[in-house]
């Protein structure tokens, strides 16, 4: 019985909100042995991160989320590395599209990058975690899935270059520029020429030094220094202003880890470069306080969480 | 007013209160003291704006119990010459591993994964939300669009299938 209460005291102390400090006072106070099963349950309780496996969780859809009837529909969470089921999905979309013969996908793994050279002159850089699809009787067309790329595009005025991301549509006007896509949002920068996003819709022109958003909270235009666009190709991060979480998923990609933030954590902005390190205890040492936030292993991956609340 | 002189108000209004509670968790002659460590430390910290200023001092004693059982554990432990031995209680995360440890690691993360499957997708999502996220049972209720009492036992079955596995890898 006392091992029950405990736990739900723990249970409850460990909220965030937790309030009823009377209430869990009244408990201790009947019993010494209340005190030592909780502590004991605590010891217990926070040796149970490092027992954790750093793994994807997936959340129920909101019902009025459009998606494939008669399907199971799952939204991935704020969870950084990429799931079984997200990469699954991302197979199953790419397999039906590859039975047309002229497309291929080109896939690398976290930590890994490719160079892609089209025979009409342009490059692509492919950034670890990214799944991207040609078409080898289309030069001009790109799908990026998931993950980061870098295009340095020979431009031609009458058949531009055209990148498919979700729903959306980039077209070069002579260009480099980079794109991101996570989940369902999408960032890109452009260091070089300009970028029509949604050719036929919005047809909002990034010319250099301008970056792009787009996710559920809606459309977000602004100013990027070139030298910070496709900086992943340097070895390093450079960011103005950026969400913890996005630079997270960045980081995760580009030095082949799992890497999870909490919602705190991720809310958090940073401006500054980050230099990237295969290394990830060297790295998040150099990184993490320069974030303003602790990393810690947790599962076979990590996580990067603010301070620990009231110091004791 | 200054948002520390705040907090240092409120100390000194529920000074019984937590020296009550400090007592209750087995601070015992010690509380005093302790509470003359929490004084010294509000009183030195330049402390931003704290929400519910009274949750937050309990909250700071209690981690100050929660430091003191850690200390006394891991001195048990020294004396008793376990300092070395793996897991437990107070298993440092140490940054190289070695090959044969990190396999048993592997092994345990694959055991723990299939506990918390077995738990089923809600629980496992509460279970993580709350222990590795830190988001409170009000939120994670409201995210799902279950009620709190749904999410407080979708907690204890997750932490008590989660600390028998614990128990049993201990003992192995």
């Amino acid at each position: 019985m006392i091992q029950e209460d405990a736990l739900m005291w723990m249970i409850r102390t460990r909220d965030p909100e937790f309030a009823d400090w009377e209430g869990f006072t009244a408990w201790l106070e009947v019993d010494p042995a209340h005190a030592a099963a909780y502590d004991a349950l605590m010891a217990q309780d926070a040796a149970l991160g490092e027992m954790i496996p750093a793994d994807p969780v997936h959340m129920p859809a909101p019902a009025n989320d459009a998606g494939p009837p008669r399907e199971r529909r799952w939204r991935p969470m704020r969870w950084i590395g990429g799931g079984a089921a997200a990469a699954a999905l991302v197979g199953a979309v790419s397999l039906g599209v590859m039975n047309r013969s002229d497309i291929y996908t080109v896939t690398t793994a976290p930590g890994q990058t490719r160079t892609v050279a089209l025979d009409d002159g342009t490059r692509i850089d492919v950034n670890g975690g990214t799944t991207l699809r040609l078409d080898r009787k289309d030069l001009r067309f790109a799908a990026l899935d998931k993950g980061e790329a870098a295009f340095t595009v020979r431009h031609d005025e009458a058949d531009p270059f055209r990148v498919n991301v979700g729903d959306a549509v980039f077209e070069d006007a002579g260009t480099v520029f980079n794109i991101v896509r996570s989940g369902t949002s999408t960032r890109i920068g452009v260091s070089e020429g300009k970028v029509i996003y949604n050719p036929s819709a919005q047809a909002i022109a990034l010319p250099a030094g301008r970056a792009l958003t787009e996710d559920a909270a809606g459309i977000h235009v602004m100013n990027i220094a070139p030298e910070a666009v496709a900086s992943w190709r340097g070895g390093r991060l450079v960011y103005a202003n950026a969400r913890i979480g996005d630079i997270g998923e960045d980081i995760a990609r580009s030095i082949g880890i799992r890497l999870s933030a909490t919602p705190g954590a991720a809310a958090m902005r940073f401006t500054g470069t980050i230099a990237l390190d295969r290394d990830p205890v060297r790295f998040f040492a150099g990184a993490a306080p320069l974030m303003g936030l602790t990393a810690v292993r947790q599962g076979d991956g990590w996580l990067l969480k603010e301070g620990d609340g009231p110091q004791s | 007013m200054d948002m520390a002189d705040g907090l240092s108000a409120i100390f000194l209004q529920n000074r019984p209160a937590l020296l009550r509670f400090l007592r209750g968790r087995g601070a015992g002659e010690d509380a005093e003291d302790m509470l003359q460590d929490m004084w010294m430390k509000l009183e030195a910290k330049d402390l931003g704006p704290v929400a519910d200023p009274l949750p937050y001092l309990y909250r700071m004693a209690n981690n100050l119990m929660l430091d003191r059982y850690r200390s006394a554990i891991r001195r048990e432990r020294r004396e008793q010459g376990w300092a070395e031995s793996a897991g437990g209680v107070m298993a440092d995360p140490a940054g190289d591993i070695a090959v044969d440890e990190r396999m048993i690691l592997t092994q345990r993360l694959e055991e723990a994964r299939a506990v918390l499957r077995g738990l089923g997708p809600r629980a496992e999502l509460v279970f993580r939300r709350f222990r590795i996220e830190g988001v409170g049972q009000r939120q994670i209720a409201q995210e799902l669009g279950v009620s709190l009492t749904t999410v407080e036992k979708d907690l204890q079955k997750a932490y008590r299938a989660m600390l028998a596995l614990k128990q049993r890898l201990d003992t192995e």
